[in-house]
C-alpha cells in the first residue's frame, strides 16, 4: 500500500485505543472498517496489535508445574488442626 | 440400623455457587469435613498459582492459601452472594494478598527491592527459559518464546493496581464484573485499567525489542534479533 493514506482513516494512537474493543468484538461497523483499513497499511500497528493480543492472552501461555505435594499436605494438616477437614482422611489424600 | 447415605455426586467446584456448596456441607453433616477436603484438593493448585504469581515467598504463599480456606470455612455460613464459589474464593484470596502487599508497602523499600529482584537478570532468564520450578523466584508466567518472556517481565513492571487487574482478567481469566466486584472498582474502571495495563506491556516489550534490534551483534548481521515486522516507533 503506497503512501501513508491509511492514516487518513485513523491516526495510530486512535487505532491502538480501539484495540480493547476490537478484541472484545465491540467495534461499531464503520469504526471497524476504518480500523482495518488503517491496519492494512500500517505495519507498526499490526505489530502493536500482535503484542496487544499476546498480552491479552496471557492465560493461554501460562504454564506451571504443579506445586509440590507438601503444599497440599501442609494445607490439609493445618485445616485438620482447625477441625475443618477430617484428619483421618488419609485414603482420600492418597487418591488425590 | 442406619442405612449409609449413598455417595454424593462429585462436586464441580468451577460451577457451583457458594450457597449450593454450603447446602452440600450441611447435607453432609459430620461428613462436611470430607466435602471441604474435596474442595481443598480440587482447588488448591489453582489458588496457589494465583497467590504465587503475586507473592514471592513460598512460606507466605502457603500461609495465604491456608488463610483463604480458613476464611472460606468461616465465611460460608454468612455469605449471601450467589456468585460462583471460586469467584468468591478469588475475592478472598485477592484481599489476603492485598493485605500482605499492604503490609509490605508499609516498608516500601522492601517491596521495591523485591520487585527489582524479580526483574533481575537471573529471574528474567529463568522465565525466558520457561523455568517453573517451585523453588525458583516468583514465576508469574513462563515463556514459550521470547515475546512471551518479555510480556512476563513487562507484567512485573506494571504499577500495583494495573497489575492486579491484569492478573485477575488476563491471567486468571475472570470476567470484568467479577474483577470489579473483587477490587471495588466499577466495570468501566476495570476496562480502562486493563486496557492501560496491556498498552504498558506492549510499549515495554516494543521498547525492549527495539533495544535488542539496535544492539550490535557479534556476527555483524544487522537484522539479528530484530522483530519480524521491522523497526518500531512509539
Amino acid at each position: 500500500m503506497s503512501g501513508m493514506f491509511y492514516k487518513a482513516f485513523y491516526p495510530c494512537a486512535k487505532v491502538r485505543d480501539f484495540m480493547y474493543d476490537y478484541l472484545e468484538d465491540n467495534l461499531p461497523m464503520v469504526v471497524s472498517i476504518r480500523f482495518h483499513l488503517h491496519l492494512n497499511g500500517c505495519a507498526e500497528c499490526r505489530e502493536y496489535l500482535y503484542l496487544y493480543r499476546a498480552a491479552a492472552n496471557a492465560q493461554t501461555f501460562r504454564k506451571e508445574n504443579p506445586p509440590p505435594e507438601e503444599f497440599l499436605d501442609a494445607t490439609l494438616d493445618f485445616l485438620a488442626k482447625e477441625g475443618i477437614v477430617d484428619p483421618a482422611d488419609e485414603e482420600d489424600r492418597e487418591n488425590a | 440400623m442406619s442405612i449409609p447415605k449413598p455417595m454424593a455426586q462429585p462436586l464441580d467446584f468451577e460451577a457451583i455457587n457458594a450457597a449450593e456448596f454450603l447446602g452440600r456441607l450441611r447435607e453432609a453433616g459430620p461428613g462436611g469435613q470430607k466435602a471441604f477436603g474435596q474442595l481443598v484438593r480440587a482447588t488448591h493448585e489453582k489458588f496457589l498459582g494465583f497467590i504465587r504469581r503475586q507473592l514471592s515467598s513460598q512460606d507466605e504463599c502457603q500461609e495465604v492459601l491456608q488463610e483463604v480456606y480458613l476464611a472460606v470455612h468461616k465465611g460460608l455460613a454468612g455469605f449471601k452472594g450467589e456468585s460462583k464459589l471460586t469467584t468468591w474464593m478469588f475475592s478472598l484470596a485477592h484481599h489476603k494478598i492485598c493485605d500482605r502487599i499492604g503490609d509490605r508497602n508499609r516498608s516500601h523499600q522492601e517491596l521495591t527491592e523485591s520487585r527489582e529482584a524479580a526483574l533481575s537478570t537471573e529471574a528474567a532468564d529463568d522465565r525466558l527459559a520457561g523455568a517453573t520450578a517451585w523453588d525458583a523466584p516468583p514465576d508469574r508466567l513462563s515463556a514459550r518464546n521470547a515475546v512471551e518472556g518479555l510480556i512476563a517481565k513487562a507484567i512485573e513492571a506494571l504499577p500495583e493496581q494495573a497489575r492486579q487487574v491484569y492478573h485477575l482478567r488476563d491471567v486468571e481469566g475472570l470476567s470484568g464484573e467479577e474483577t470489579a466486584a473483587m477490587t471495588g472498582m466499577t466495570p468501566e474502571n476495570v476496562r480502562v485499567q486493563l486496557h492501560r495495563a496491556r498498552q504498558r506491556i506492549v510499549e515495554w516489550v516494543r521498547e525492549k525489542m527495539a533495544g535488542a534490534a539496535a544492539a550490535p551483534v557479534p556476527d555483524g548481521s544487522a537484522s539479528a534479533g530484530k522483530p519480524a515486522s521491522g523497526a518500531t516507533k512509539t
